[in-house]
Order: C-alpha cells, then sequence, then structure tokens
C-alpha cells in the first residue's frame, strides 16, 4: 500500500484544508468561552449553595453528562430551526437564521463540555484550604467577595489539569460539526475526498492535524499554567 | 448510600420533566398525536425491526458495539498499560507516544480512517471474512479507548504502595509476577470506578457510528424522519437523549457510589 499526496500541492484543496483549520480553531475557541462561563456560573450555584438553583444545575449537569454531544447538536439543530428565529441583516435587509449550523455546534460543544467542567471546577473549589477561607472571612470579606477574590482565582488553578483534558475533549468533539455542514476541517477533508478518491490519505492527514492542534492546546494551556502559578497552590 | 439515591430520583425525576417541557414547548396543541407516532416507533429505535424480533440494529447495536469495543480496549489497554510502566525504555517511550496519540485523536476521525484503512474483508486459511461495518465501528471505538484504559491501569498500579513491590520482590518474584499476582489484584478496586467512566464514555461515543454506515439508533433515527417527515426530527431526537440518559446515569451514579466506598475504605 503507498500513500500519494500529489493532491496537496492543489491551491484550491490547500485553500479548503486551512479555511476548515481556521473554522475548527474558532469553533474550539469560542465553545471554549461558553465553556468557562457556564462551568463557573454552575459551580458558584453549588459552590454557594443559592437556594432554588442548586437542583435546576444538578439536572442540567446530569442531562448534558449523560448524553452523547452528536444528539444534543441534531437536537439543538432541529429544534432551534423549527423555532426559527431570525435576524435581519442591517446591510442588506436579507433575513438570516440566527441558530445556523455554526451556532448550534458552539452551543452543544459549551453545553455538554460546559457541564463536565461544572464538576472540574467545583471540585477545584472543595480543594482550596478551609483555613484560606477562614482567613478571607477574618479579614471581613464577605460571602460573594471571597468567592470572588480567594476561592475562584485559587480553586481554576487547582482544576488545571483536568480543564487541560476537557479542552482537549472539546477540540475532538468539534469535529461533529461536520454532521451540520459546517465547513471545518472534516468538512475539507471530506469534500477533498469525494474529489480525489484518496480517503485514506485524507484522513491520516487530517487525524494529524487535529494532533497537533490539540497539542499545540495543551502546550497553551501549560505556558499558562506556569504564568498564573501561585507558589504553595497545585503543582 | 441515600445521597445517591437522591441525586438519582432528582435526575431522573428532573430531567424527565425537563424533556417533556421541552417537547410541549416545541410541539404544543400537536404533542398528543407527535407523541403517539414516536411511540410507534419504539421498537424499531430500540431493537432495529419493527416488532422486537430481532436485535440487530438501533439502541441494541449501540449496546453490542460499546460492549465488544470495551472488551477490545481491555485486553489492548492493559499491554499497552503494562508497556507503559515497563523499566526499559525502548518499550516504555513508544508506549507513551502511542498512549498521548490514541488519546489525543478525535473519535470521528479514527472511525474514518479505520472506515478507509481496514480491507472490505480479509482472508484467513482460503476462507474469505467480510469485515461488516460493525466491525470497523467496534475497532475505530476501542482505538482510542485503548489509550484511556492504559491511563487507568497505570493510575491503578502506580497507587500501590512500593513496599508491596518490593516485599513482592523480596520473596523471589519477578516483575510480571508481582504485577499479575500482588500489585494488580490489589489496584483493582481503584481501577474499577475509573473502567466504569471509561465504559460510559465509550457508549456516549458509540453514537458516532452512524457514520460507518452501521444500523445505530441514529441512523434508524434518520430512517424514521426520512418516512415520517422533517416534523417529528425534535421528537425523535428527545426521545434518543432520554434513552442515552436512562443508560448512562445509573452507570455515573453507580461509580460514584463505589469511588466513594473505595475512598472510605482506604
Amino acid at each position: 500500500m503507498t500513500l500519494d499526496y500529489a493532491w496537496l500541492l492543489d491551491p484550491l484543496y490547500q485553500r479548503w484544508l486551512l479555511n476548515g483549520i481556521s473554522t475548527t480553531v474558532l469553533l474550539s475557541l469560542l465553545g471554549i468561552v461558553l465553556m468557562f462561563v457556564i462551568g463557573i456560573i454552575g459551580a458558584a450555584f453549588l459552590h454557594l449553595n443559592v437556594r432554588y438553583l442548586q437542583t435546576p444545575t444538578t439536572i442540567f449537569v446530569e442531562l448534558f453528562r449523560n448524553t452523547p454531544p452528536l444528539v444534543q447538536l441534531f437536537f439543538l439543530y432541529f429544534m432551534l430551526s423549527d423555532i426559527g428565529l431570525t435576524l435581519t441583516d442591517p446591510a442588506t435587509g436579507r433575513s438570516i437564521p440566527l441558530f445556523t449550523g455554526f451556532t448550534c455546534v458552539v452551543l452543544s460543544l459549551g453545553l455538554y463540555n460546559g457541564a463536565i467542567a461544572v464538576e472540574i471546577i467545583r471540585s477545584g473549589l472543595l480543594a482550596v484550604p478551609s483555613q484560606t477561607v477562614e482567613g478571607a472571612r477574618a479579614l471581613g470579606y464577605t460571602r460573594l467577595q471571597t468567592f470572588r477574590h480567594v476561592e475562584l482565582p485559587i480553586g481554576l488553578r487547582l482544576c488545571i489539569p483536568p480543564m487541560a483534558s476537557n479542552i482537549v475533549s472539546l477540540i475532538k468533539t468539534s469535529s461533529q460539526a461536520v454532521l451540520v455542514a459546517v465547513a471545518d476541517v472534516m468538512y475539507g477533508a471530506t469534500q477533498i475526498m469525494l474529489e480525489t478518491f484518496r480517503n485514506l490519505e485524507v484522513m491520516l492527514l487530517i487525524w494529524v492535524v487535529y494532533l497537533v492542534i490539540t497539542g499545540v492546546a495543551v502546550l497553551i494551556v501549560r505556558r499558562i499554567a506556569a504564568a498564573v502559578r501561585i507558589p504553595g497552590y497545585g503543582s | 448510600m441515600n445521597a445517591h439515591v437522591k441525586i438519582f430520583l432528582v435526575g431522573v425525576l428532573g430531567v424527565t420533566l425537563v424533556l417533556v417541557a421541552l417537547f410541549v414547548a416545541v410541539y404544543g396543541a400537536d404533542s398528543g398525536a407527535i407523541l403517539r407516532d414516536v411511540a410507534g416507533r419504539t421498537p424499531l429505535l430500540l431493537s432495529g425491526s419493527a416488532d422486537f424480533s430481532a436485535f440487530e440494529g438501533g439502541f441494541a447495536a449501540n449496546i453490542v458495539i460499546s460492549l465488544w469495543a470495551m472488551a477490545l480496549a481491555a485486553v489492548a489497554g492493559t499491554a499497552l498499560g503494562v508497556g507503559m510502566i515497563s523499566q526499559s525504555a525502548v518499550i516504555r517511550g513508544p508506549s507513551v507516544l502511542v498512549m498521548n496519540l490514541l488519546r489525543n485523536s478525535p473519535w470521528l476521525v479514527v472511525l474514518y480512517a479505520m472506515l478507509y484503512l481496514l480491507p472490505f474483508e480479509v482472508r484467513i486459511f482460503g476462507r474469505f471474512i467480510e469485515i461488516s461495518p460493525m466491525i470497523k465501528a467496534t475497532i475505530g471505538l476501542a482505538l482510542p479507548v485503548t489509550a484511556n484504559i492504559a491511563e487507568v491501569f497505570r493510575g491503578g498500579v502506580e497507587s500501590v504502595p512500593t513496599g508491596q513491590w518490593e516485599s513482592a520482590r523480596a520473596l523471589g518474584y519477578r516483575r510480571l509476577q508481582i504485577l499479575r499476582r500482588v500489585v494488580v489484584p490489589q489496584a483493582i478496586p481503584i481501577m474499577t470506578p475509573n473502567l466504569m467512566t471509561t465504559y460510559a464514555m465509550l457508549f456516549i461515543g458509540s453514537s458516532l457510528v452512524v457514520v460507518t454506515g452501521t444500523h445505530d439508533v441514529l441512523s434508524v433515527a434518520r430512517t424514521v424522519i426520512a418516512s415520517d417527515g422533517d416534523h417529528v426530527a425534535t421528537a425523535v431526537y428527545l426521545y434518543i437523549l432520554y434513552l442515552f440518559f436512562l443508560f448512562c446515569f445509573p452507570i455515573a451514579i453507580l461509580t460514584r457510589w463505589l469511588e466513594q466506598r473505595v475512598r472510605v475504605r482506604k
């Protein structure tokens, strides 16, 4: 079996791949932002014992953690297009659907990995030494101030290792975008396969592309972890 | 156990309510008719046949594929895990590399790659054996999970105190013998919850096998939507969401209970 990569010299295919990679990176970045928003808010509700919000948060976490992100994506895609919210483009006056495939992918990534992030951040918050929290209370910080200025900053640093694998999982999951026809790197790959029939070569290349993207993500997380390290907390 | 039972009940009741509310919000006055339509498709979605006569497709196929993939990954993952804690760098280096490569590759890409990498049929002793999409899906799912199991194995072995190794060495056991007879039996209680989490993850990932052309629950769902019309799509996907939840949530709760028990015993 010989591998033929001559098609890679074609500028059209190169452009498809590069556009796909930038879409995948953009999807992942937006997904990561949404994941952190959901994770921090959910963990805050659970940690601060907010009355009436704890049970809904638990239900949300259990629902999205225990179901496949792919089914969530299809469900969001079909339900939101049924509801059919549209935005009016100010430039052309045309109405464009608010929930495109792209939005649905970002939402499903944020919801699935966000539900996992809630648990990760919560365990980080629980790992903050109780003396530190008591010290903050003794200095006159309110419960909310303690959370905002002491528990959250330290807790987030303590949960960096599991969060890194959650981010890698989010990037990997973003490849599902192809199944709702978002032009990510997998989509570019399927298009190239349709034209060249070099299925195996294309897939192996995409495999490497994802390994590089996740590898870079892990490196960035390590740099951030080293930059924000507080001596004495975490390794 | 009581706290876990409470979370279980809250979770099951709460999620049921949330999904029913979503269903009614989407369909409004048509809810009853749509619910009857989709409920009529239950045998097809669960077993791939219209009257439970066979269990070769639908949700049953997901369960079968996930069990086989777990069995394959358990064998391969243990081997990889043993390689990762080997004393010789020649074995350890490549094992760690393979583990990291497999762990960082997207499942969907591995599944697609297996679809094209594995031949259509193989010839063993002059007989042609067809490699069905189901077998390809199983192997494609097992590969990334192998990495997770290898990690679980390494973590479990490393959690056993080194004194166990030293005393077994003093009794004259060889390295593999120590692993098999002394260390692994003690590591199993610690590894079990992590293995169950891995299985739940694998089961959730088994929804992806739809791309290999297997008759799993999602491809049956597509057939149902194609024949009954687009308006049932939301209802069908809600139903599948609920099926997956009902399968995975008890595993998650059981895992947490076991985890706590192991921690208490330590």
